[in-house]
């Protein structure tokens, strides 16, 4: 019978088969083991980036305190409306949803009665690319508009009051260039990155101390991981990390301090149709901290800057430490302080000036036109006489006089803490023979030694000259930020000041020309005798350094400090466009002097107001 | 003989193929149950209690497939493969209509799959019809050519539904078959190659969705949300389970619908299981089918007669491409196509098609030669 065929002679061929399905199975198992453990992370990464949303919560920025702690930077809440279209969502159809949205958002329009903001291409984008993120409506609403909102919120489902904090700033433009303001943080260019994150972007700083010490301010952003479903929608939160708020930073200013200076500059006299620009440094002699720092024109970081970034002659633009100018005679004590260390030159060594100086072929007038007449090192600072100083200037030579200016800081960056300042520049026979090609001649070092010829440095720079020569010889590196503190309150960080460098000068020719800014002031023949304060010893120098000839613009200037014997502040005016020194800054620092004073005037025996 | 007397054959059985069977069974429930669960207290299908239903059904087809003598079963092979194909011309008029193939009959709510029972018809058909062929005729190109007879009505039918899986896997079976009944070595090569040279032809009478599956997994990313979707979402499943899965009811690519609601009980059940159990789940789902598939060729070999071992063989044939083709599926190697995992995948007919033929394997195993 054909049944009892046996398979044995097909086994071979069963061998083959079971073999095949052998390999089979095996190449399953391979190809499970690649996708499963070898490209784990992968998939996985795949797998999150599809179903997990991460929403930033901004941080709240911290504080920024002056010396007594009162508020300059602080937060406060903006109230939004705002509309979720997930959860009109799960009542419709999706193409509808942007329908009813509209629908909603007109009548709540009417309602609260503001004009309706978004469009139809808004609301669709929103849709389907930041679905879970509540779309903003309405922002920054008055408490009025907030309270008719919550009346009637019932009517309008899927919208709601989103609070953000929003910075502010109390004082408006009081120390704006200092502070600096914020901007929004620029938003990820990478698409990825977008998807995966919902992005509420923090603010940061953009300039000031905000900038430069943002990573303090910022704090840490909180996170909120949801799981979105293949159609976007919410189905779960994963997890929630809290935003931590920003550290406290406390600065050198006094408020006070600052009031006084930003209001003499605004009271700077000026000629009629001439625009107050300029700057005013206050610096503590004893270590470098700045109490109050200013330029004009001046800005309110509460507004948005942005039509101001890209304006002409910008208020945001911080003088002080952004622009260089010739310091013109109130560079005077460095010449004379190197005149008298080279050796070559002494307090009573005589000039006559008759109104200007033939040096080679070139006369070089003296400001007073008339002649100064019999001067020496006293009078000629007294009166600033610029014949003097070339002749001095001359003798003591340009080696002598820019190592010195170096010494005191000019030509390099003061590198505060709070920006990027200029470094300014000292001009030297090398430095001449790189940019023009051509040789230094006797008449470019006395130019230089009237803080003219190439010879640039900020405010900043200036009034640090001040403070040097004020204190006897150290240098300290100016600074803003006296301290950092966490949310809390606890003391993070302190600054300690920093001695940049002691000048290497003897001091009987440092007393000559504290001596010499003293009488500048003091005596009523001063140049700077606009600056003096009834019962203060104040000691300083003007400047007027011709800018423009044929406009007649000239750099304003007054560098001083006070009390002469022991002082505790240190100043430094520019005006821009400011006609003469003595006329314009020397008035404005006499204000900032008796106004710092005041209180120790009226009050014997009392400091100035913003010790501590 | 009485019943009685059939059921104490039995005994006999293979019982680690049925112990197999008995597990992957449990987890075609467990995890078509999770498949459809949609989160604590939502409302979900009750698939895997359908799914329990046709296991019960199954258990008594497998039982009735193993006892009756498969000499007997085979000697009707002519009744079933009309009947088989009566149906497949049903479906084809009268079907119903489900994502633009007619592949179901469908009456009171239920439904049966007429490919499912064609395939099992058609390997019956075939090996008694090459049972009947002597070792001269098996040689020669006629054996061939009827096997191809037999072959061709059902797979144009399931071909016209469409039902593109099905009908590659026949067409591999049969060769597989042949192959084991002893044809020329010679021969088979020039049918595999004269069916390479037809597919152009094939490709031509294709429909545009059907290419797009076919072609997507070459490159998944080309349409990523639309032919490559169930892809790649398969695909990041499977891969993100790692190495000891998301736990049970965890895996999110199934809970949150990225793997589509309407294909993780069936055809992506094994991603549901490998997002869940990670490597470890897929290795015991392949181990399993080994289990079965070596059994199966045990089997085969150790017929008493050429018959049972071309049946026995054949389904064997049926159930590694059904497993081969899924899971490759899952995991990109193989084009997408709707082709259901043995014992896990929901569907009554495919279950009860398999039960019935696992059924047989053991029915050739009861009747082996030496007793």
């Amino acid at each position: 019978m054909i049944i009892s065929a046996a398979s044995r002679d097909n086994s071979p061929r069963l061998a083959i088969v079971r073999v095949g399905i052998a390999l089979g199975l095996l190449f399953l198992m391979v190809n499970l083991f690649h996708v499963q453990i070898m490209d784990r992370d992968r998939y996985g990464d795949r797998e999150q980036a599809q179903s997990l949303r991460r929403i930033r919560l901004p941080a709240a920025r911290g504080e920024i305190v002056d010396r007594n702690g009162v508020v300059l930077a602080n937060n406060r809440p903006s109230y939004d409306i705002a509309i979720s279209l997930d959860q009109l969502g799960r009542v419709s159809k999706r193409q509808d949803v942007a329908r009813i949205a509209e629908t909603n958002i007109l009548a709540m329009s009417r309602a609260i009665g503001l004009p309706v903001t978004v469009t139809d291409e808004n609301i669709r984008n929103h849709y389907y690319r930041r679905r879970p993120l509540p779309l903003p409506l309405w922002r920054d609403l008055p408490a009025a508009t907030v309270a008719a909102f919550e009346e009637r919120a019932g009517n309008w489902p899927g919208t709601d009051l989103i609070v953000t904090p929003v910075r502010q700033y109390p004082y408006a433009s009081l120390a704006a260039h200092l502070l600096g303001y914020c901007g929004k943080a620029e938003q990820t260019e990478d698409e990825e990155v977008e998807n995966f994150y919902y992005y509420q972007s923090d603010s940061t700083g953009k300039q000031g101390v905000e900038r430069a010490f943002d990573d303090d301010l910022r704090g840490a952003p909180g996170g909120h991981t949801i799981r979105v479903n293949p159609s976007g929608m919410k189905v779960g939160e994963v997890g929630d990390k809290p935003a931590e708020r920003g550290n406290r930073i406390v600065l050198t200013i006094d408020v006070r301090i600052q009031q006084i200076v930003e209001n003499a500059l605004a009271h700077t006299v000026l000629p009629a149709g001439k625009k107050l620009c300029g700057a005013v440094v206050v610096i503590d002699p004893r270590n470098g901290e700045i109490l109050a720092l200013a330029s004009a024109p001046t800005f309110d970081p509460n507004v948005s800057v942005v039509p101001l970034l890209n304006a002409t002659g910008s208020p945001l633009l911080n003088h002080a430490t952004g622009a260089r100018y010739a310091p013109g005679s109130t560079f005077k004590p460095v010449t004379l302080l190197a005149g008298l260390e080279s050796g070559k030159v002494s307090a009573s060594d005589t000039a006559v000036c008759g109104g200007g100086l033939q040096i080679g072929n070139r006369r070089f007038g003296c400001w007073n036109t008339h002649g100064h007449g019999r001067m020496d090192a006293f009078t000629a600072m007294m009166q600033s006489c610029d014949v003097w100083f070339y002749q001095e200037g001359m003798r003591a030579g340009v080696e002598a006089i820019t190592r010195m200016a170096g010494e005191l800081g000019l030509g390099q960056s003061a590198s505060v803490d709070f920006a990027h300042d200029l470094a300014g520049g000292v001009p030297t026979p090398e430095w001449k023979r790189e940019h023009f090609n051509e040789k230094w001649w006797e008449s470019d070092t006395a130019q230089l030694a009237i803080g003219q010829s190439y010879l640039l440095a900020t405010p900043l720079q200036m009034a640090n000259v001040a403070a040097t020569l004020g204190n006897g010889g150290t240098r300290w590196r100016p600074f803003a930020v006296k301290q950092i503190e966490s949310p809390d309150g606890k003391t993070l960080q302190i600054t300690q000041p920093v001695v940049l460098s002691r000048l290497s000068v003897r001091s009987q020719n440092l007393a000559v020309v504290r001596q010499a800014m003293l009488g500048a002031v003091q005596s009523a023949q001063g140049t700077g005798h606009h600056a003096a304060v009834r019962g203060l010893t104040v000691a300083g120098k003007t400047g007027t350094a011709e800018f423009n000839k044929k406009d007649g613009i000239n750099r304003a200037w007054f560098i001083g400090f006070a009390p002469f014997e022991q002082p505790v502040v240190a100043v430094a005016v520019l005006i821009e466009d400011g006609v003469s020194g003595g006329h314009v800054a020397a008035p404005v620092a006499g204000q900032i002097f008796a106004g710092i004073f005041k209180s120790s005037l009226e009050t014997t025996g009392g400091g100035p107001i913003y010790v501590d | 003989m009485s019943i009685s007397r059939q059921l104490q054959q039995l005994k006999r059985m293979d019982w680690l193929l049925t112990v197999a069977v008995v597990l992957l069974a449990i987890g075609s429930v467990a995890f078509i149950y999770s498949a459809s669960y949609r989160g604590p207290g939502q409302p979900m299908p009750d698939y895997y209690r359908m799914q329990i239903g046709w296991f019960v059904v199954g258990a008594v087809l497998y039982v009735a497939a193993a006892v009756v003598d498969y000499r007997w079963i085979c000697q009707w092979a002519t009744v079933w493969y009309v009947v088989a194909v009566l149906l497949l011309l049903l479906v084809l008029f009268t079907g119903m209509k489900v994502y633009g193939a007619r592949r179901w009959l469908g009456w009171h709510g239920f439904g049966i799959q007429p490919s499912e029972v064609a395939k099992l018809a058609v390997l019956v058909a075939l090996s008694y019809y090459l049972f009947h062929r002597t070792l001269e005729m098996r040689r020669q190109w006629a054996t061939i050519g009827g096997a191809l007879a037999i072959l061709a009505v059902p797979l144009v039918l399931i071909f016209a539904q469409p039902d593109l899986g099905s009908a590659v896997i026949l067409a591999l079976v049969t060769v597989g078959l042949l192959f084991v009944a002893g044809v020329r070595v010679k021969h088979l090569v020039v049918l595999v190659v004269a069916g390479v040279l037809a597919m152009p032809v094939m490709w031509l009478r294709m429909r545009e969705y059907q290419k797009a599956r076919l072609t997507v997994f070459l490159d998944p990313d080309r349409d990523p949300l639309g032919a490559g979707w169930n892809l790649n979402q398969s695909l990041i499943a499977v891969g993100s389970g790692g190495f000891g899965g998301k736990g049970y009811l965890q895996g999110t690519q199934n809970l949150l619908g990225y793997l589509p609601r309407t294909v993780a009980p069936n055809d992506f059940l094994f991603s549901v299981i490998a997002e869940e159990k990670g490597f470890v789940g897929s290795v015991c789902v392949v181990g399993l089918f080994a289990v079965i598939l070596f059994r199966g060729l045990r089997i085969a070999a150790e017929a008493r007669d050429r018959l049972g071992m071309l049946l026995a063989t054949g389904i064997v044939g049926l159930l590694f491409f059904h497993v081969f083709v899924n899971i490759g599926m899952t995991i990109g190697l193989l084009p997408v196509k709707g082709l259901p995992l043995p014992l896990l995948s929901y569907g009554g007919s495919f279950v009860l098609a398999t039960m019935t033929a696992l059924g047989l394997l053991q029915n050739v195993w009861i009747h082996r030669r030496n007793y």
